[in-house]
């Protein structure tokens, strides 16, 4: 397999403030990559190189083999990007945003009637082509938005957030026409926060934290190595509950959460369970709250960075 | 067939329309006409907007020239044609005020990010500026007939006719493209759009009274004087002042020389400023 994307020790620099450290993604065709990080962590400002908006400070970055830095051209020839802020559109209608775009993309003019119709048709658009971008809901816009990338065929399409914003119902949407390889098989770079997004899209996930990679591989992967099913407790004296418990043979590792709460990794939860449970009333310990989970990429990015990803992305 | 499939089978041709170069100046013909289509689709979709702005200079000229008319001295600007005098006047006023009004779409295609989804596209960094400078020229050709027809009523001739005309619409395209290169480069240079309007609201009116507009250059104090005839807007106002009074004579050709020359700088400037922002690295 041919890497669509190859980056090594890229790095961005603002003023003195370090945006990325030094990424090495490795991105192969038919990937669908998952950039997954808090906010902050230099998702966009990855995503910016890569599309050509933004000059590296350091490395280099290649795309379908052509570099972002001297050969952009060649490089947005290939590429469809998906921002994550909804494009503005003013008054014009789904059919004729979609058809400039791919003037501007220099499809032969006479093909571009039938290209329209089959994107807007891919994204479940064509029945709305022909009113106006003002009237439509938020994702229908960003699907609008998915149709324009895609208007050329990329060979890599860029997600930058792509359900940002979106209701519950318009995100599944979304989901679906990414998922269901809709995007005519183009490689995906996707970038997110939502962990549940990158499970469910991504066959390989890169976790990034302060501007460089802190562990990837595939999802089942990477919680794989987790290696253990979790016991999340909430208590009022978490020191005293991991000295009662942490010379227990199932326990496999204790990470201190936010709250209070604990994260115990252990062999298989319902024996943990009640074990916790016993072991808070023999040393009358006030147990809150407790439950059990399957790892998730959640606990893969505090496995690894020794902080929750949700709290670490609500709090910015 | 699907989507996949149709995307396999259609890839090909189009990488091979990228990589081949294909006819360079026909993709950038194109580029340019597609974003002037979407300046044309949002000015017709806003009838207020149409309206107002493709009929303001008319009502200028009847309004200000019939009403300043009596109070101006004939012996001072040289004929007692004042509307003849203040067409000149009014079709460069209304050009500054279209470059204005035409950075807009700019500034809110920067705010609202579309410009980024724009220099992710293969096209052309100049593109974006000409495609305004197009839809600018063809907007105000409507507006400059639409004075015209309006003097003709209220009695002006054209000295040099409808060639002379033709070369009115011909000063005013060269001058279009200064003050359209010179705007968007401020849209692109400011921070954002409350600095852009502070700084365009600021320098307009100065240089509409440093200039011949309304007043003859051999009317003015020595100073003024000075600064007019360094402003480009005086060389277009000449030349068309010239070609509505009093006929075919050199220094409309030295003006029109000039005004290129303003022009070509303003482009050099507004695509410089343009890819100093969008940051790009290459000149296609």
């Amino acid at each position: 397999m041919s890497a669509v994307i190859e980056t090594l020790g890229l790095r961005k620099v603002f003023g003195d403030h370090v945006a990325i450290e030094s990424l090495d993604l490795n991105i192969e065709r038919g990937d669908v990559f998952g950039l997954l990080g808090p906010n902050g962590a230099g998702k966009t400002t990855t995503i910016r190189m890569l599309t050509t908006l933004l000059a590296p400070s350091g490395g280099a970055a290649r795309v379908c083999g052509f570099d972002v830095a001297t050969q952009p051209s060649e490089v947005r020839r290939r590429i469809g990007y998906v921002m994550q802020t909804v494009a503005y559109r003013g008054l014009l209608t789904g059919r004729e945003c979609v058809e400039i775009e791919a003037a501007l993309y220099h499809l032969p003019r006479r093909d571009i009637p039938l290209r329209a119709e089959v994107v807007l048709e891919a994204v479940g658009m064509l029945p709305h082509a022909d009113r106006r971008w003002t009237t439509y809901s938020g994702g229908m816009k960003k699907r609008l938005d998915l149709a324009c990338g895609l208007l050329h065929w990329p060979e890599v399409l860029v997600l930058d957030e792509p359900s940002l914003g979106l209701d519950v119902q318009s995100r599944h949407n979304v989901w679906g026409y990414i998922r269901d390889r809709h995007v005519g098989g183009a490689t995906v770079l996707l970038a997110t926060n939502y962990l549940d997004e990158a499970d469910r899209l991504c066959n390989k996930v890169a976790i990034i934290d302060r501007g460089s990679v802190v562990v990837q591989g595939s999802p089942s992967e990477l919680k794989r190595a987790v290696g253990a099913e979790v016991v999340q407790v909430s208590t009022g004296e978490p020191e005293r509950l991991r000295r009662a418990i942490e010379a227990e043979r199932w326990v496999k590792k204790i990470i201190a959460g936010e709250h209070g709460d604990l994260h115990v990794y252990v062999e298989d939860a319902s024996i943990a369970l009640p074990a916790v449970m016993r072991l808070g009333l023999e040393h009358g310990i006030n147990l809150k709250r407790m439950t059990y989970s399957q790892p998730s990429l959640d606990d893969v990015f505090l496995l690894h960075t020794g902080r929750e990803l949700r709290e670490v992305g609500a709090a910015s | 067939m699907t989507i996949e499939e149709v995307a396999q089978e259609e890839r090909a041709p189009v990488d091979r329309a990228g990589t081949e170069g294909g006819d360079a100046r026909g993709r950038w013909a194109q580029e340019v006409m597609a974003l002037a289509r979407r300046w044309w689709i949002e000015l017709l979709r806003e009838r207020l907007n149409l309206v107002f702005s493709i009929l303001q200079p008319a009502i200028w000229l009847v309004f200000f020239g019939a009403g300043v008319e009596r109070a101006i001295d004939a012996e001072v600007i040289g004929t007692d044609d004042y509307i003849g005098f203040m067409l000149a006047g009014v079709v460069t006023f209304t050009i500054v005020g279209n470059g204005i009004s035409g950075a807009m779409p700019l500034l809110w295609d920067k705010e609202t990010g579309y410009l980024d989804r724009l220099m992710s596209m293969p096209i052309a960094r100049s593109s974006v500026i000409v495609s305004r400078f197009v839809f600018q020229v063809a907007q105000q050709t409507v507006q400059i007939l639409l004075v015209v027809v309006v003097a003709f009523a209220l009695g002006v001739r054209i000295a040099t006719g409808p060639l002379g005309l033709a070369v009115i619409l011909l000063t005013a395209a060269l001058l279009t493209m200064s003050v359209t290169a010179a705007f968007s480069a401020l849209a692109y240079a400011v921070p954002q759009h409350g600095t852009f309007f502070a700084v365009a609201g600021f320098v307009t009116l100065p240089l509409l009274f440093m200039s011949s507009a309304f007043v003859p250059l051999e009317a003015m104090p020595l100073w003024m004087e000075v600064v007019a005839r360094v402003n480009p807007l005086t060389y277009a106002i000449e030349a068309m002042r010239t070609l509505v009074l009093d006929g075919w004579e050199a220094r409309v050709a030295t003006s029109l020389a000039l005004l290129t020359l303003a022009g070509a700088a303003c482009l050099a400037l507004g695509t410089w400023q343009f890819r100093k922002q969008t940051g790009d690295r290459t000149q296609e």
